[in-house]
């Protein structure tokens, strides 16, 4: 069996009384690209969060390649090699689309961080990325005047800068026009290639059943189903779910 | 023509073009100008008053900058920080009458002193953001008003403190004056050095990220809260540097003044004023509001109506230009670059490139 990637187990998480995400006990596939579906609400964006550890889940245990991370600040849970996406795409408005690429660079000690930031090697991974998802003529603009689906671009690109072993997406294909979701989608098979693993937040199913491997059916806060796209798109707890029979 | 504003591949020099070069070029010139002004200043004002005006203005500048590592790095706005240079004064002052300590020597170990203060402060306040962080800053500096006007054991309380001048009495008044001036604008010149290291480096982008989107940045791996911590601390440290200063040159602490919000604000409206995120922009700031606030105090006298008249002054700046004056003036030459387009715009001669994947370097030549 290949190594084991990310995984939780009875993540638990409350916002009030709502059960946003409850007991949910996943395992994702390494090396493949895993999309994480269900109706609006069913609290796929938290359990997100809840991994990448924006929020403290209540309980439950999240564990990476083996290692615990459960409650491991966002900055060790990315050092750990998990980058992700935001829903809505986030990138840093007031600074270039190079220095927005820049800030993932991850400097080991206090003499690298003192390091010039524009400094050549940095800058050239940082263009190499740009090119790879296209922008790359955009370096000088600040990240506000770009439209959005180069922000999009820009977000991916950024996330790469870090290196994640594991990219996960929220909602990339949200927004966008039809011509850029086949980039991404490319873009993705591409970086899976390589050996990145995806987990994917859509609602695209165009999208979803493929480029995915596995997927993963999100329904109260917990998985309901999942397989590969296939089998789970006639499964009847999905239809169910999405139909609200 | 399009393609000549793009940096030739190969070069890693981002700016290329004769306006980037022209605009350069300026800027150096009128960096050159300042300075020579600013150091010429002390022979060229007319009288005692004027040069006290210029000290004035320099400790307003030496505060702005302090507080900007803070507010302009990471956009965390202090209300407060006259915590930090009322400490510094406070503890200069001690360190020379009670400690025995040389005058430059106190103002270094006091500043000292206040980083590592800060610390803990840093850790308690830096945890929430926003308004609740203002809050927080605030509540400092009220703390210690009321501590320092009720320990008057040590603080002389509302009576004030002395504190003993670092020259001797035979230097009089304008030359104390003038030595002053200078060693604000030191400080001001090294706290301006520390600060444009810290934004050229790989921390200073961790931190403006900070300032853009705090959980973005952490989700990238930016360490956020040591990178804050680090930067507050440094920040109390310059602040701290320049109350001390003020207090060698002023001569007399009052509780009232020294941890007063409306310090803490000015330093907040010139930083704001000037451009929080420009170099210069705190220097501008402090000018402006320095050489205003002396201006009015002068035309209304006793009253408080040179509060009045500082307020409808920042209202216009707030409402003409919101990101500080610098940037504004950024922007207006901005519009005079040739080729400021954030769309590609393929010539021709671009496209013949990308079809037939020659070297874009000579798709150049070929749109020359």
């Amino acid at each position: 069996m290949s190594t084991r990637s990310l995984e939780t187990e009875g993540l638990t998480k409350s916002f009030g009384g709502v059960h946003a995400v409850n007991g949910a006990s996943v395992a994702f596939q390494d090396g493949k690209i895993n999309a994480l579906i269900g109706p609006n609400g069913s609290g796929k964006t938290t359990f997100f969060n809840c991994v990448t550890g924006m929020i403290r889940a209540d309980s439950g245990r999240v564990s990476y390649r083996g290692d615990d991370v459960t409650g491991a600040a966002p900055h060790r849970i990315a050092a750990a090699g998990i980058g992700r996406s935001f829903q809505l795409c986030r990138v840093f408005p007031r600074m270039t689309v190079l220095d927005n690429m820049l800030v993932g660079v991850r400097p080991q000690g206090l003499l690298h961080r003192l390091r010039g930031g524009h400094n050549a090697g940095d800058i050239a991974r940082a263009r190499q990325l740009l090119g790879r998802v296209g922008i790359d003529h955009l370096e000088r603009s600040e990240a506000r005047d770009i439209s959005y689906g180069q922000q999009k671009l820009l977000e991916l690109a950024g996330v790469l800068m870090t290196d994640p072993e594991t990219i996960m997406l929220d909602e990339p294909a949200g927004g966008v026009n039809p011509a850029l979701i086949g980039r991404l989608g490319t873009l993705v098979r591409e970086l899976n290639a390589e050996g990145r693993t995806f987990i994917i937040v859509e609602h695209n199913m165009e999208m979803v059943m493929s480029l995915s491997h596995h997927v993963v059916v999100f329904d109260r806060g917990a998985p309901i189903a999942e397989g590969d796209p296939a089998t789970v798109q006639n499964d009847p707890r999905v239809l169910e779910a999405y139909l609200g029979v | 023509m399009r393609s000549a504003s793009k940096a030739p591949d190969g070069t890693t020099g981002t700016s290329g073009t004769t306006f980037d070069r022209v605009l350069l070029g300026g800027k150096v010139l009128l960096l050159l100008a300042g300075l020579a002004l600013v150091l010429a200043f002390p022979g060229l004002a007319p009288d005692a008053f004027i040069l006290s005006v210029g000290v004035t203005i320099a400790s307003y500048a030496a505060l702005a900058v302090g507080w900007n590592f803070v507010g302009g790095f990471t956009g965390y706005i202090s209300l407060g920080h006259a915590a930090y240079s009322g400490l510094g004064g406070y503890a200069t002052a001690l360190l020379i009458i009670d400690g025995g300590l040389n005058p430059w020597l106190a103002l270094g170990v006091g500043a000292l002193g206040v980083a590592v203060v800060a610390v803990p402060i840093g850790v308690a306040s830096l945890r929430v953001r926003g308004a609740s962080f203002v809050i927080v800053s605030i509540a400092m500096v009220l703390i210690l008003l009321l501590v320092s006007q009720s320990w008057a054991d040590v603080t002389g309380g509302s009576s004030g403190l002395r504190v003993p001048r670092p020259f001797s009495d035979d230097v009089l008044r304008p030359e104390q004056h003038e030595r002053f001036f200078y060693l604000h604008v030191a400080l001001v010149a090294v706290a301006l050095l520390v600060w444009w290291a810290i934004d050229r480096s790989r921390f200073g982008i961790g931190l403006k990220a900070i300032r853009e989107d705090e959980d973005k940045a952490q989700s990238l791996g930016v360490p956020t809260f040591k990178y804050k911590l680090v930067v507050f601390v440094i920040s109390a440290f310059f602040t701290a540097l320049a109350g001390g200063m003020y207090a060698l040159w002023f001569g007399y602490l009052d509780p009232i003044f020294q941890f007063s919000i409306l310090i803490g604000s000015y330093m907040v409206l010139m930083s704001l004023l000037g451009g929080i995120r420009s170099l210069f922009g705190p220097v501008v700031g402090a000018v402006i509001v320095g050489y205003s606030l002396e201006y009015f105090k002068n035309q209304y006298g006793d009253s408080q109506f040179h509060l009045v008249a500082l307020g409808l002054m920042l209202g216009l700046v707030v409402l003409f230009m919101p990101d500080g004056v610098l940037p504004a003036i950024g922007q207006l030459v901005n519009r005079f670059r040739p080729t400021a387009t954030s769309i590609r715009e393929e010539s021709a001669a671009d496209l013949l490139a990308r079809t037939t994947k020659t070297e874009p370097r000579q798709a150049e030549e070929v749109s020359r």
